[in-house]
């Protein structure tokens, strides 16, 4: 690393002498300095981070506008000094490479301009030749300066990480190939309005000043961006207030959704949509009568009822928020099952958006892994040997597949609550534990009155509130157990008329 | 201090005179345009550039973060149109300011046909002050004598070897100009919105400066980049302008997400049975309308709506709603709670902390600022207020009229102990306009 960084810098040095031979030093002192303050300025008020991935780099477009406006030496002199300032770089190695880097970029710059032609600012041009001996060299010291970055970061990536080259390249140049256009225009305004326009250093100002602004409405954008994804956190938040036992699930599922994106090759877009739908999943529960939700001694039928119209709810929820017009069917459906006996809809396999499937393993999954009062909280190897048993009847085979790759990839820490939680939370049904939700069905099934006419004052009793000693969460589905639901029985017949 | 602007009769109110004048400004500049002397065929070729570049500046509006719409492409093309002088090296052209502000109605009028077309609103008033604020910026630099008898536009031969004095004038001249369209417009939101004029005048300035900025600096550019690159100028200075566009419409865009949001918040409790049909929605909007009467700024106004839209949003926690959603009918200490638990949601988010102070406050009764010197917030009392009469009334439509004289007797009898005195006087402002809007249709 070193010796690259050696080399980069003689090449620089080389680059600048040859620079000085062929078109000699920068006549216009004044020049330099406007440049080297501005140079100097858009480095000092960097920001971080502009957010939503938009960097402007307002030395680009000086050092592009250097290498017509003062030449070879002149540009490298401004880059050179302006990155040395940079308080980014942490070492003086990496100070030293962006200062070199930088000084090559300006030099060549300046060489290449003359030698493909760019035509003298000091000599009256018509509008025709600024465009074809001003403008189009130009754009070709443009391209040349980008590649110059490109090719010296990949060297260095490669030295110092081990990063191939290529890929770096390619990343780079679909990054910041159509930013470097824009350079290369605003620079090409830049010159005009310095050189032919007469207007000299003041131009800066004019060409800067709508810049600016749009840096600052970017930054205002990031803000506020950020905000609203807070906001919308709110949103969540104001559900689990109502549902204390399910604090934290609406985020730890976002999380587990978006790593299970990744095996399943979704899109950015439909990685943002299923995100947001994994938050926002359960927000519907607003809805629901807050009794069912904290400590329901009982739960019947009609209690069912309200409590599967939550994923609607949900959805009229947020149905007029235009940026989650592609989450609404996920939420919609995240309690289809892949054998068609889910609710609301009762979709089946492929019908089911695979926004929905994702967050109704991701869900089961959660709820298994978090401690109940009548159980402790499964393993996460546990969890999923529970998940895959019901692969293909409740889950998308895919989907669950995802979720075992995941688990490879990620540590997964379960929810633990303490003894006072428990205790408080005895009786409380979790909606989304695919076992507790089975023995409810169960429980009801094996009432009389469970044939289609099911009314709400028909109670079933829940799991916590008459503890099972041979009911362990682990034994749950295994085919011996008398209280399993059978596969074929439909949820409507359940649910009441 | 200054006649106040909200008591004009209705027919006189600026929003509605506005585009009257600008209707005889642009017909007086047709008129003295063909009055004129020929111009020159290239004069014709450069000015329907200009035309066409201004309709279709119009055609891209954007609507600013605040919700006022505006297009910086026609007004920076129309600044620099004002000050054209040199197109090309040995080329000048002959038109005076009639030409300039009768070509300038012509793009803005063909840019407002699509709309028209699609049937959106074009909001003339604002149309209206872009046009009025080109003629004036085309009046001072090429009429207003500054020096000799010789205008801003003649000026600029003498300066050929420094020419960034013209291009300081230039940018001083479309600053003045905007001015001109700030106050044109702070007069037309203050009297459709029932605000105080300064008060518009100064949210006017503090939301345009930014992009203000951009404009009158592309007005500049274009105009002196004219002189070495004809008028291909016009196009190309535009883009960094366009630049500033997007951005702006991004920020204003995830304002307008933002603002989604926080209704789809609001309607919660409404889900969860907690509250009226549209609430929220009716609390905030005669907030919003009593915080206007009294004065209070853009940005205080967008945290009083999103206050008055989350004000309920405490009722999540609660066991089993109250009847009818109705806070003002429970016992004080659950409003209380229900204020707090409200306030407490908010806080989370850590970046509504405005609204979370508004919400902590909203249900103390206003004589805590008399008894215990108390400091409520305005918004607090507002909403306090407005919460009470829609409780009172709500969406009644049989004998609306009957429930709502009860609703403010019913609020007087609380007046100085409960709610204050002069929020309760806006409010009965507020529902007077309301009333006079509605009777005579």
């Amino acid at each position: 690393v070193p010796l690259y960084i050696a080399a980069t810098c003689l090449a620089a040095l080389a680059a600048v002498t040859l620079g000085w031979f062929r078109e000699g030093l920068p006549g216009d002192p004044v020049a330099v300095v406007t440049l080297l303050v501005l140079g100097l300025l858009s480095i000092l008020l960097r920001e971080r981070d502009v957010g939503s991935n938009i960097t402007f780099s307002f030395l680009s477009i000086i050092t592009i506008s250097s290498a017509v406006l003062i030449g070879p030496v002149g540009s490298a002199v401004v880059g050179a000094v302006s990155m040395a300032f940079d308080r980014s770089s942490r070492t003086a190695a990496a100070r030293i490479f962006n200062a070199s880097m930088v000084a090559l970029q300006g030099a060549a710059g300046g060489l290449i301009y003359t030698a493909v032609g760019g035509a003298d600012l000091h000599d009256e041009l018509s509008p025709g030749a600024l465009l074809m001996r001003v403008g189009l060299p130009l754009m070709v010291v443009d391209v040349a300066q980008m590649l110059i970055n490109a090719l010296l970061l990949a060297g260095i990536v490669r030295l110092s990480w081990g990063v191939p080259p290529r890929r770096f390249l390619v990343q780079m140049i679909t990054n910041s190939g159509v930013a470097y256009i824009g350079y290369g225009v605003i620079g090409f305004l830049f010159v005009i309005l310095w050189g032919p326009a007469e207007v000299g250093a003041f131009s800066a100002v004019l060409i800067l000043a709508p810049l600016f602004v749009a840096r600052w409405a970017f930054v205002q954008y990031g803000d506020e961006q950020r905000a609203h994804e807070r906001t919308l956190s709110a949103l969540v938040t104001a559900v689990e207030t109502k549902d204390p036992y399910a604090a934290g699930h609406s985020s730890r599922i976002a999380q587990l959704a978006e790593w299970m994106a990744e095996p399943l090759s979704m899109g950015a877009q439909e990685v943002q949509d299923l995100r947001f739908a994994a938050m926002l999943h359960d927000v519907g529960k607003v809805g629901v009568p807050t009794r069912l939700l904290r400590r329901p001694r009982t739960f019947g039928a009609g209690d069912v009822e309200s409590l599967t119209r939550h994923p609607a709810l949900g959805v009229a929820a947020v149905r007029d928020i235009e940026f989650l017009s592609g989450s609404l069917e996920g939420i919609r459906h995240h309690h289809e099952r892949w054998d068609g006996l889910g609710y609301p809809d009762s979709l089946a396999g492929e019908e089911i958006p695979l926004i929905s499937r994702v967050i109704a393993v991701a869900d089961a999954f959660d709820a298994l892994t978090t401690d109940r009062a009548e159980r402790p909280a499964l393993s996460p190897d546990q969890a999923l040997k529970q998940i895959e048993q019901r692969r293909g009847r409740q889950f998308d085979p895919h989907v669950v597949a995802a979720l075992a790759t995941v688990l490879e990839r990620h540590e997964w820490a379960v929810t633990t609550a303490t003894e006072e939680e428990l205790e408080n939370s005895r009786g409380y049904l979790d909606h989304d534990d695919p076992i507790a939700w089975e023995r409810v069905w169960t429980r009801m099934a094996a009432l009389p009155s469970a044939n289609g006419t099911v009314n709400g004052t028909a109670n079933g009793t829940l799991p916590g509130a008459e503890p099972d000693p041979h009911d362990a969460p682990t034994r749950a589905s295994e085919p011996s157990e008398p209280t399993r639901i059978p596969e074929d029985r439909p949820v409507e017949q359940v649910r009441s008329p | 201090v200054i006649p106040s602007l909200r008591d004009l009769p209705s027919t006189l109110r600026l929003h509605r005179v506005l585009p009257v004048v600008s209707i005889a400004v642009a017909v007086g500049a047709v008129a003295a345009a063909v009055a004129s002397p020929q111009l020159p065929a290239k004069d014709w070729g450069i000015l329907s550039v200009f035309a066409v570049v201004i309709a279709v500046g119009e055609v891209n509006r954007i609507v600013l973060p605040g919700g006022r719409e505006t297009a910086p492409m026609s007004l920076a093309a129309g600044y620099a149109l004002a000050m054209t002088w040199d197109v090309g090296l040995d080329y000048k052209v002959s038109f005076g300011a009639g030409v300039v502000v009768a070509t300038t109605s012509v793009g803005m009028l063909a840019g407002a046909v699509p709309a028209l077309v699609r049937r959106s609103p074009v909001r003339a008033d604002d149309l209206a002050a872009r046009f009025l604020s080109v003629a004036v910026a085309a009046l001072l630099f090429r009429h207003l004598s500054v020096w000799n008898g010789e205008p801003l536009l003649t000026l600029q031969d003498d300066w050929v070897t420094t020419r960034w004095v013209t291009a300081i004038s230039m940018v001083l001249v479309s600053g003045i100009a905007l001015l001109v369209q700030s106050f044109c417009v702070a007069m037309a939101t203050a009297s459709r919105d029932h605000r105080p004029f300064w008060r518009s005048l100064v949210d006017e300035v503090r939301q345009g400066a930014g992009l203000g900025a951009a404009l009158a600096a592309s007005g500049t550019l274009i105009a002196l980049a004219e002189w070495p690159m004809g008028i291909v100028a016009l196009p190309v200075f535009l883009i960094p302008l366009v630049l500033t566009q997007f951005a702006i419409r991004r920020f204003a865009g995830i304002r307008e997400t933002y603002g989604q949001t926080i209704r789809a918040l609001s309607r919660l409790t409404e889900i969860g049975g907690y509250t009226r049909h549209d609430h929220p929605a009716r609390v905030a909007a005669l907030s919003v309308a009593m915080g206007r009467d009294l004065g209070m700024s853009d940005r205080d106004t967008l945290d009083l709506e999103y206050a008055a839209l989350l004000h309920d949003i405490g009722q999540v926690a609660l066991r089993e709603p109250i009847p009818d959603g109705a806070t003002m009918m429970a016992a004080p200490a659950d409003q209380d709670r229900i204020a707090r638990d409200g306030a407490g949601i908010v806080r989370q988010t850590n970046v509504l902390d405005n609204v979370a102070v508004i919400l902590e406050s909203q249900a103390k009764p206003f004589r805590h600022v008399r008894e215990l010197g108390e400091d409520l917030p305005l918004a607090s009392r507002i909403i306090k207020v407005a919460n009470a009469y829609d409780d009172l009334v709500g969406e009644a439509r049989t004998r609306r009229a009957r429930k709502q004289a009860a609703a403010i007797e019913r609020i007087h009898l609380g007046l100085g102990y409960e709610y204050d005195p002069r929020v309760v006087e806006a409010l009965i402002r507020v529902l007077d306009r309301r009333a006079a809007v509605v009777v005579p249709g």
